[in-house]
């Protein structure tokens, strides 16, 4: 019997409520006065709410901080990317500059010896620390880079040829500016190395010249052309045979 | 004190969440769990039960949709529901074997409270925002079935 009354208590209270949520359903949104309540209601809620407006706040500030780390580092990653390819660039115009400047301040000097034992590997010049000669300096046949100087005396220079097995130096392939090491093998041959053969759009008859990341000769000096032969090794990086641009079988005097 | 309590835990991880994602409805789904630990022992919890429901509604719709009445009824109806189906399970077989019925009636706390403002008025937004309260809810009804597996458990101790 209790229970009885029990349930009609709770029908009678829950119907009773869902009348008046009905009810207020109905009429409320058409009051005028609700929407002052609600303002009410806000404004006594934003006391407790506070501290989690706070945490919202810090928690977007610290992702936006988060996503503006990724973006700067995204950017970072981008700007020195292109950065290495505007110092790549720049270095072939300053060394066409410096190029331009050797040739209109160009100097010759007479090989006075090359000897036989070590015919593709070194000469020697008739000018030295008096001709202000000095270690490292470039020299060109046929406005070509063949070789620096090696050592110095005071009236005399020894100068190392691209074709020694000891001479390398970095380059750089002009129409792709693949970077890479060009090499001699003391038999008169020069072989550019380094290249990735899965990347590398290396073509015969390519331009390759000295690359800027080589501290002894300034960047832009020409070398040659790639003839087209290659090998890939087993670490992934082809070899190309380099022709030089100068003739290396018949000269006589060198520039500086 | 503990509803008033969960009633602002839910307004305040509403805040923290900015309206970007749907927070389960704690408030109603602790008047079912006191209802279920506490029920047959006397009809005045239930009336509080219902009382308290209307309440807690009328002041999240004050506060959240700004016309008071859509999850009124809605948390009305899931307690009017609750002590019903509650009442027809006779006390002693309330303690064994009905995990399911447990877990169904949770679910329906945090199902018909959001489903009554997406029916009456409609529209896709509201769908989805009804999805992704459903999986939300979801570690809350858990979480609160285990709470009431544990004080049951103990009940049974005693």
């Amino acid at each position: 019997m209790d229970n009885t009354r029990n349930t009609s208590r709770e029908w009678a209270h829950g119907l009773t409520a869902l009348i008046i949520a009905l009810f207020l359903l109905g009429v409320s949104s058409g009051l005028g006065v609700m929407k002052s309540i609600v303002d009410i209601w806000g404004t006594v809620l934003s006391i407790p709410e506070y501290p989690a407006l706070i945490m919202r706040e810090v928690y977007l500030h610290w992702r936006s901080r988060s996503q503006s780390q990724d973006f700067l580092n995204d950017e970072v990653t981008r700007l020195k990317e292109e950065n290495a390819k505007l110092r790549i660039d720049l270095a072939r115009v300053s060394g066409e500059k410096s190029y331009s400047v050797t040739s209109s301040d160009v100097r010759s000097a007479r090989v006075t010896l090359r000897a036989p034992m070590s015919w593709w590997s070194e000469i020697r010049i008739d000018r030295g620390e008096h001709d202000r000669i000095t270690q490292g300096l470039a020299i060109f046949s046929d406005g070509y880079l063949i070789g620096r100087v090696s050592s110095v005396s005071l009236m005399s220079s020894w100068a190392e040829l691209i074709t020694s097995p000891s001479f390398m130096i970095p380059v750089v392939i002009e129409e792709t500016r693949e970077l890479g090491v060009v090499m001699g093998n003391g038999d008169g041959n020069v072989y550019l190395r380094y290249i990735p053969a899965s990347k590398g759009a290396a073509r015969a008859g390519m331009n390759i010249s000295t690359a800027m990341i080589g501290e002894q000769l300034p960047p832009g000096l020409p070398i040659g052309k790639i003839t087209g032969e290659f090998a890939v090794g087993p670490d992934g990086y082809a070899t190309y045979k380099v022709e030089p641009g100068a003739d290396l079988s018949r000269f006589y005097t060198v520039s500086y | 004190m503990t509803l008033i309590i969960l009633w602002l835990i839910q307004d305040l991880l509403t805040v923290f969440s900015g309206g970007g994602m749907q927070i389960p409805g704690l408030f109603i789904l602790g008047i079912v769990y006191k209802l279920l630990i506490d029920s047959g022992s006397d009809s005045a919890k239930g009336l509080t039960a219902i009382w308290c429901a209307f309440a807690g509604g009328i002041l999240w719709d004050l506060r959240w949709v700004g016309i008071p009445g859509f999850f009124t009824l809605g948390y009305v109806t899931v307690v009017i529901i609750v002590i019903q189906v509650w009442a027809l399970i006779p006390p002693q077989g309330r303690i064994s074997g009905t995990g399911w019925l447990v877990f169904l009636l949770m679910e329906f706390s945090q199902l018909i409270p959001p489903l009554l403002p997406v029916l009456i008025l409609g529209g896709s937004a509201g769908w989805v925002f009804f999805i992704r309260q459903q999986a939300n809810s979801l570690p809350a009804i858990l979480l609160t079935m285990y709470i009431y597996s544990r004080k049951v458990k103990n009940s049974q101790k005693v």
